[in-house]
């Protein structure tokens, strides 16, 4: 797990290509901690199409429902068992363990509309500040 | 910008970075480290709850248990000195204004418990129903005290509160803990044994790092909020409110029709003549989804009524929920469906009590 070539998207999930164009997707770690425990997983079946940044699946903590949005367009090669049988893994390990979904990219190009680890530390700083003045 | 008020621990809460939140216009800590941590720590060992926002209302006189008779459900006159009983007070058409505590401290004291919502306009609305002649005073004293709630199998092991394991199951006392003087009673909303503690504001805060140094971990309302649906007790705006009466809600039990006249009871006995239409039942989630508060329930393809409180249940592994439904429906083992965001997920009818202690 070398969270460096990780990209990020504003509604505070990662995508990370396995090989030429699948690539995993999950929360980040600001996403699972803002959320608290979270309890459920709500993922697509294997086959199913997705948009960049449209709905991919719900994970619900104790207190809240949460739409995941997709990082990228493409269509679900597998959601993670593990993960839905313990959604604590996404607590846990959300770079690793707790990953939700590998995806099969349309376009490969779309990553270039996501955030690298150092834009996103910077994002989730402004991120962790708004939220300080609320 | 809307202020929320604050609990004299207000300042701890945020230095022990508790998530806080909005709850009835006060801010709280909805959790400290994990709600499921919180949770396993009261039905483990021993947590303890920041509930200062509940109302704290003493009702003194040599005629105020006569009073509160007369706007309460139950009888506060046979309530025996040193003991508490739960109660409701109804508006007029047999709606329920709020589900309470009713403490009596002695002869011609007692203290009413309620619910932080509405605070002022049920004070006004007790104040309505008092008679010149009565020498009755209400007097609140929610922002002069502290309300601190200590529950968790461990609780009583705690040898400071030794002395305090002989008061039995909704027993009051005034007592000391360690010098410091307190009402202390065996009441909470959690499903476990514990004490409810009232305390004037430095003796409540000096209790709170009594029982830190105990080894009683601060606990948030997320906890809370699943412990008491595990244990079936309602939260009041969402079971309950002035929409609901106490028959649909299964709190007949805290209606005594045969005491003397009192606010409500004649609408009361004729909803209870006329019998009930729909009826506050306890579900548990067959198919894969949580239910949540406000969640349509549909029977038949038709709309039945809405789910009131609804989560996982950590205790029992399983998603559970309370909501009302026509009566047809609402025997144990009766499946529905819960719409979960479009998506209808079948459910059965369980008791309400999904948790009881000890089995």
């Amino acid at each position: 797990m070398d969270i460096t070539k990780y990209k990020f998207t504003r509604e505070h999930e990662w995508i990370c290509l396995e090989s030429n164009n699948v690539g995993k997707v999950g929360l980040t770690y600001y996403a699972q901690s803002h959320l608290g425990d979270i309890v459920f997983l709500d993922l697509p079946e294997p086959g199913g199409k997705v948009e960049q940044f449209g709905k991919l699946g719900e994970v619900e903590s104790v207190k809240a429902v949460s739409d995941v949005l997709s990082p990228a367009s493409g269509v679900i090669m597998e959601s993670n068992q593990a993960a839905i049988d313990e959604p604590g893994l996404v607590n846990k390990d959300p770079y690793g363990d707790g990953w939700l979904v590998k995806l099969k990219l349309d376009n490969l190009a779309e990553l270039d509309a996501l955030m690298n680890k150092s834009d996103y530390d910077e994002f989730m700083r402004q991120c962790e500040e708004s939220s300080e003045q609320e | 910008m809307k202020v929320l008020k604050e609990t004299p621990f207000n300042k701890w809460h945020h230095d022990l970075h508790a998530r806080m939140g909005d709850f009835a216009g006060w801010e709280l800590p909805m959790w400290y480290t994990s709600i499921l941590e919180e949770h396993r720590t009261v039905r483990n060992a021993a947590g303890m709850f920041d509930v200062s926002d509940m109302g704290r209302v003493w009702v003194t006189g040599n005629k105020a248990g006569a009073f509160l008779s007369g706007v309460l459900t139950k009888n506060a006159e046979q309530l025996r000195v040193g003991s508490a009983q739960l109660s409701l007070t109804c508006l007029e058409d047999g709606g329920i204004l709020d589900d309470l505590l009713i403490y009596r401290l002695d002869i011609d004291e007692y203290l009413i418990v309620w619910n932080a919502g509405n605070a002022e306009q049920k004070l006004n609305w007790l104040a309505h129903w008092l008679e010149p002649n009565m020498e009755v005073a209400i007097e609140d004293k929610t922002h002069d005290t502290t309300m601190l709630a200590i529950q968790g199998p461990d609780v009583c092991q705690m040898e400071t509160l030794k002395e305090l394991r002989r008061l039995p199951r909704f027993g009051v006392t005034k007592t000391r803990i360690q010098g410091l003087s307190a009402y202390v009673a065996r009441t909470g909303y959690t499903g476990e044994d514990g004490f409810e503690i009232i305390a004037d504001v430095p003796t409540g805060l000096s209790l709170w790092q009594l029982f830190i140094e105990n080894g009683v971990m601060p606990c948030g309302l997320g906890a809370r909020d699943i412990l008491r649906l595990e244990a079936g007790m309602f939260l009041y705006g969402q079971d309950i409110d002035t929409s609901t009466n106490p028959f649909e809600a299964g709190l007949g039990w805290l209606v005594d029709l045969e005491h003397d006249d009192f606010v409500g009871k004649s609408a009361l006995l004729e909803i209870r003549h006329n019998g009930i239409s729909r009826k506050l039942v306890g579900f548990q989630m067959k198919g894969r989804g949580i239910a949540r508060s406000g969640y349509p329930i549909i029977s038949s393809g038709q709309e039945v009524g809405r789910v009131t409180s609804g989560g996982y249940s950590p205790t029992l592994n399983a998603n559970i929920g309370l909501g009302y439904v026509p009566i047809d429906i609402s025997s144990i083992g009766t499946n529905f469906e819960i719409v979960v965001r479009d998506r209808p997920v079948l459910a059965e009818v369980v008791g309400k009590r999904f948790y009881k202690k000890g089995g």
